[in-house]
């Protein structure tokens, strides 16, 4: 909320700094966003009277104009290039030596020097409001353009800080939803009163009433939904002259963000301003059977809008009805058949108070935020419906532009009560968990417009009726603590009994990954649970993969982030894609997220939360250095990481096989399988995939859930005994046919190398001139051990003997020497 | 002739001293002990030659055979381990290798600041005796609101700042639904000392809002807590988080599952509030978390009777903490995880 200084210091005296009083304020719970001193940067700016204006004989837009700015003797000559200018316009002048602020026009603002165009002097410049540092949704759109042409009694020779309202300091102040109490100049007055002591100043509220008749003999009205609006109160105003309201109005308007535009409505949004109570007013002569029914809106019924937009309307939607049609829509827009216009004779004042959630529900639904808006949301107090219509008809009579009806109009069904509380300094100090006395507590909730009754121990507290956010007494609790200052509050440890903290196995064991994956060298990337719908397209899954039931949100910032993801794959490539794409040669990244997966569509129950490991190579496998591999990762790197993490999670037993995943490269990937279900898959990008990812270089990913590892991960190994026998080794080289594969060939070593096998480790893979087309040979190391004795040389040759026969055997394999 | 024999020998021996000192490698060192030493050197042909000697004479002549072999040995031997230390000397010499090359490092990934964070949250409060819970990232809006005592029409429900699935699912807007989860998992009125670590998510998209982030909510429940306790603990915290110097103050503020509700402000890691610091625009202090005493119509509507047991419960933001503990100016970095920003995380 944008609060004018000048303004508060019409209602309390500020005695203080605005840096203090900002602090101040703050410090009670109205935290001040910004402080904004108007004008800042503008100096030496006057307002001058075009004397002459002629056309420059060198330029065909330039204009000579001679100025008076009360600066003695011959006008003085300013060039101006603007179109809007003529004889005896009153304009700002920045005269020589003069400062201009920051603008769209000057960005670094402007010091003013004598300047030559076209061979003429110009003694200065004429400025537009831009050039003022007015910003421009303030103004009139004819007011934008062009030098600001000032109202013709303006004087001569004065600052433009003084006319235009620029000496003074607006603050922005965020306020939290429950404090709708401050949400204008008054609220806040009252609130500075209570911090400093100097009281509070209403605004005159005197309605002279001076028109013939009562106002009830005008209008009528009528409320159908109590539980939206439970107060609606009007003024009849006769002879009403439309004019612009006063200079001194507009440019409050303008400080705290509101166009000015003509004196009815300016005064309605000013009471609003002041006050806090929106108001509307209504062509009387307009205004069917001249009676105004608030009730909810029939469905489909149709209202143009203020905005001349058609509005179509339902049931939620507050409704303000004449005799025929809808005239409005409550604390929302205003009908435009029932607008106040130039032609209008009477007007129908409206102060009321709407039920906030539906006013919310509805400005929502049609788009419509306005400062009505959100008071009427906030929650407005009852008791301002009179004080509002009053100070309008106060302020509009003594400009001179209406005569007032006697009397208020108005339907007010329930009286609305305030909260009373009953509570004990015990009860407030101990939410507190400080002493406050009796004695401090009654002043602050007096201070603050609560009543208060003393019944021995108890205090019967009357919240005053701004506050309908006061319900209970931790509320009381909260007004006591924020007045008597948090600074005062000592802190305290809470008394507890000493206990443990702990986290759950599977964070232990989320955090045991995390620290295996960047000992192996990857780095942690943190992505979006939400993905684009169609990245399970460029993961080539079929249509009936299960992975396509997502869940979809109903309002998704972009459609890069429209469904929660069931599956990590598309985070891992864009996030290798992001990266091979911004400076970085290679990537290795991995992730402990969350897919999500629904037991139902649309979702009826909880989806499962599932916790899941995702991880992707590409490009080097080390970084560029002399002495290191400058070879690429290939599908063996990411086999390694998953076979270390299955190891360091002591998952006991666990198989890999030939995966089918439609996003991975046939040949090159892997099904991780445990208890005899596949809980992952790793292995080559498929090359259409790794396209459809924009990834330009082969890549790796994995995806497996985590829940598996858990059993197993947190088991304390067991120590087994060190051997006390030395062990032998052996290594024997097969030429094999190129497809067989090692898990085969060990498959027979194993089988028939007898019981004192220790390992078989293949250790070299030769393709090429040595070896028959067709063929490889592989290199394997045996190693024999027995527990309880040395291991003879016969022994172990007779192993040899039989292993050897048998891989002939089985590939007609040839030994290689 | 013995004199001439003497004579002969000192000869020999001043001969083998004087080569000796000449010596200048292991070789000729052993060729030398060859020459002198040797079955075939002049020793031995001197010894053999003593038969022609008088008897008498023999074991004086013998003798000083001995001592000369025996001070050539030794000189020998010295001049070996002087000539192998040099040796030793010059091999290692020219085995050095250029040491300003750089070493095979080890690949070391980094974690990313978020979790190095919560990470260091977590134990903070697993010291002070705060269990950590988890709760799900799709919540149904009575968790994520209604218990928290935001009814129905409250203006947090609206659709601009939550991520809706359904009418009743939407993605938590915040970690305190886990607050009303825990005490409804629990006996009415157990005392209660947790914190939740997760992800949330609003609808807001810019340099300072990301859709998603990451909160830590904090929920203690006992008898006769109160904002003092709020105070104290959450000033032990900061002061582990930010360092023993750092001060905290409580602003008023509004949440509606607290009352009264602060905001809490540290003094300014970065300048120490000295001013002429852009992180805090020179106020100071920094907003890093919200907090407050429980809302009695929380505790009632998870079984809690209010007026037995009290609460606090504050939530903070883990991104703003990490931007303030590592200087990161803009929240879109955590979340587009370019390696060379991951990468400076220890």
């Amino acid at each position: 909320m944008l609060a004018s200084l000048e303004w508060l210091k019409q209602y309390v005296d500020i005695n203080i700094s605005t840096e203090e009083l900002c602090d101040k304020i703050t410090r009670v719970g109205l935290e001040v966003d910004t402080v904004t001193k108007l004008g800042q940067g503008l100096e030496g700016v006057v307002t001058g009277k075009v004397m002459e204006i002629s056309r420059h004989p060198n330029s065909d837009h330039l204009w000579v104009c001679m100025m008076d700015y009360g600066q003695g003797g011959e006008p003085v000559q300013i060039l101006t290039g603007a179109q809007n200018v003529h004889q005896y316009d009153i304009v700002p002048v920045a005269v020589v030596g003069s400062v201009l602020p920051p603008s769209s026009r000057n960005p670094e603002g402007l010091k003013l020097k004598k300047a030559k165009m076209r061979g003429l002097d110009s003694f200065g410049m004429l400025c537009s409001a831009d050039e003022l540092g007015i910003d421009n949704k303030v103004l009139l759109p004819e007011q934008r353009n062009g030098i600001f042409i000032l109202p013709p009694d303006t004087p001569i020779g004065v600052d433009v800080k003084e006319v235009l309202g620029l000496n003074d300091t607006v603050i922005d102040i965020d306020l939290t939803s429950n404090r709708a109490d401050c949400f204008s100049i008054i609220g806040l007055a009252r609130e500075i009163s209570a911090i400093t002591g100097c009281p509070l100043k209403m605004p005159a509220m005197d309605v002279k009433e001076a028109a013939a008749g009562k106002a009830s003999d005008y209008v009528s009205i009528k409320i159908d939904a109590p539980e939206l609006c439970p107060r609606f109160a009007t003024r009849v105003l006769k002879d009403i002259k439309i004019a612009e309201s006063p200079e001194w109005m507009q440019r409050r308007l303008r400080a705290c963000g509101v166009r000015p535009i003509s004196n009815v409505v300016d005064v309605t949004n000013y009471v609003m301003l002041e006050l806090g109570q929106p108001m509307h007013a209504y062509d009387a002569d307009k205004v069917a059977g001249r009676t105004l029914i608030v009730r909810r809106a029939e469905e489909g019924e149709k209202l143009i809008t203020l905005d001349d937009k058609e509005r179509i309307l339902n049931p939620s939607m507050i409704t303000i009805g004449d005799a025929e049609k809808a005239a409005g829509l409550g604390g929302v827009m205003g009908g435009l058949l029932t607008e106040v216009t130039g032609e209008t004779k009477n007007v129908i004042l409206e102060a009321a108070s709407f039920h906030g959630p539906s006013i919310r529900r509805t400005s929502r639904a049609l788009g419509l935020r306005s400062e009505a808006s959100g008071r009427f949301e906030r929650g407005v107090d009852t008791i301002l419906t009179h004080n509002a219509l009053n100070r309008a008809a106060n302020l509009l009579e003594n400009m001179g532009a209406c005569e007032t009806f006697a009397g208020i109009v108005e339907a007010y069904p329930e009286e609305v009560k305030p909260a009373v509380i009953t509570t004990t300094p015990a009860k407030i100090n101990g939410r507190i968990g400080f002493v406050i006395s009796r004695e401090e507590i009654v002043e602050i909730l007096v201070k603050l417009g609560f009543g208060v009754e003393e019944k021995g121990e108890e205090l019967v507290v009357t919240a005053p009726s701004w506050r309908r956010d006061i319900e209970c007494d931790a509320d009381i609790s909260e007004e006591i603590a924020r007045m008597h200052g948090y600074d005062y509050i000592e802190s305290h440890q809470p008394e507890l009994t000493i206990t443990q903290g702990h986290q759950s196995v599977l964070d232990d064991v989320k955090d045991a990954i995390q620290d295996y994956m960047t000992a192996a060298g990857l780095n942690e990337m943190m992505t979006y649970s939400f993905i684009k719908a169609t990245a399970f397209d460029k993961m080539l899954l079929p249509a009936e993969d299960s992975r396509r039931n997502c869940i979809e949100l109903l309002n998704p910032i972009t459609d890069a982030f429209s469904v929660m993801r069931t599956t990590m794959i598309p985070s891992a490539l864009q996030t290798a894609s992001f990266n091979l794409r911004n400076h970085n040669d290679s990537v290795a990244v991995f992730e402990v997220g969350r897919i999500f997966l629904p037991k139902a569509l649309p979702l009826t129950q909880d989806p499962e939360e599932r916790p899941m490991l995702a991880a992707v190579l590409s490009g080097r496998r080390k970084a560029l250095n002399w002495c290191d591999t400058k070879e690429n990762v290939d599908f063996y790197d990411l086999k390694g990481i998953v076979e270390g993490l299955m190891e360091a999670m002591q998952v006991p037993e666990y198989s890999l096989v030939r995966s089918s995943a439609p996003y991975l490269h046939p040949g090159k990937s892997c099904d991780i399988i445990v208890n005899g279900r596949v809980i992952g898959s790793f292995g080559e990008v498929h090359p259409v995939a790794q396209e459809n990812f924009e990834l330009d270089q082969t890549t790796y990913v994995l995806e497996m859930e985590v829940q598996p590892l858990v059993a197993s991960a947190t088991q304390v190994p067991k120590y087994q005994h060190l051997p006390k026998y030395p062990a032998m080794s052996r290594d024997i080289a097969v030429v094999v046919p190129a497809e067989v594969t090692n898990e085969e060939i060990e498959g027979v070593i194993r089988t028939h190398a007898g019981e004192l096998l220790r390992s078989v480790r293949v250790f070299d893979i030769y393709t090429g001139k040595q070896v028959a087309a067709g063929c490889k040979s592989m290199a394997f190391n045996l190693t024999y051990q027995a527990a309880d004795r040395t291991l003879t040389d016969a022994e172990v040759d007779a192993s040899m003997k039989a292993v050897i026969a048998q891989v002939a055997e089985a590939y007609k394999a040839k030994l290689r020497e | 002739m013995e004199a001439t024999m003497n004579e002969q020998l000192q000869a020999l021996k001043e001969q083998a001293l004087g080569e000796l000192a000449a010596v200048d490698s292991l070789d000729a060192l052993k060729n030398l002990r060859v020459k002198y030493l040797g079955k075939k050197g002049p020793m031995t042909e001197i010894l053999r030659g003593m038969g022609k000697l008088p008897a008498e004479e023999r074991p004086k002549i013998g003798q000083i055979v001995n001592e000369i072999k025996s001070l050539l040995e030794k000189e020998i031997n010295e001049k070996t381990g002087v000539l192998e230390k040099k040796a030793l000397a010059d091999k290692l010499a020219n085995e050095k290798v250029d040491i300003t090359l750089p070493g095979r490092k080890p690949a070391q990934g980094h974690l990313h600041p978020v979790t190095l964070t919560l990470r260091e949250i977590k134990k903070i409060f697993m010291r002070m005796g705060f269990d950590v819970c988890d709760g799900p990232e799709i919540e149904d809006v009575y968790h994520n609101f209604t218990a928290l005592n935001l009814p129905p029409d409250h203006p947090a429900l609206d659709m601009q700042d939550s991520f809706y699935i359904t009418e009743n699912y939407l993605l938590r807007t915040q970690t305190s639904g886990v607050q009303a989860r825990t005490l409804e998992s629990m006996e009415p009125n157990t005392p209660i000392r947790m914190i939740c670590p997760g992800t949330v998510y609003r609808c807001d998209y810019d340099a300072t809002h990301s859709p998603m982030f990451h909160q830590v909510e904090g929920l203690v429940v006992d008898k006769n807590i109160s904002l003092a306790d709020l105070k104290g603990t959450l000033e032990l915290f900061c002061k582990q988080m930010f360092g023993n110097d750092v001060k905290v103050r409580l602003r008023p503020s509004y949440f509606p599952f607290t009352e009264p509700s602060v905001e809490v402000d540290v003094s300014c890691p970065i300048c120490q509030g000295k001013g002429g610091c852009h992180v805090c625009k020179d106020s100071g202090w920094l907003e890093i978390l919200g907090a407050g005493v429980v809302h009695p119509n929380v505790l009632r509507m998870s079984g809690y009777d209010p007026d037995k047991m009290t609460g606090f419960a504050f939530g903070l933001g883990v991104e703003r903490i990490a931007m303030l503990k590592y200087g990161i100016d803009d929240l879109r970095l955590f979340f587009e995880n370019d390696q060379r920003f991951i990468n400076q995380f220890k």
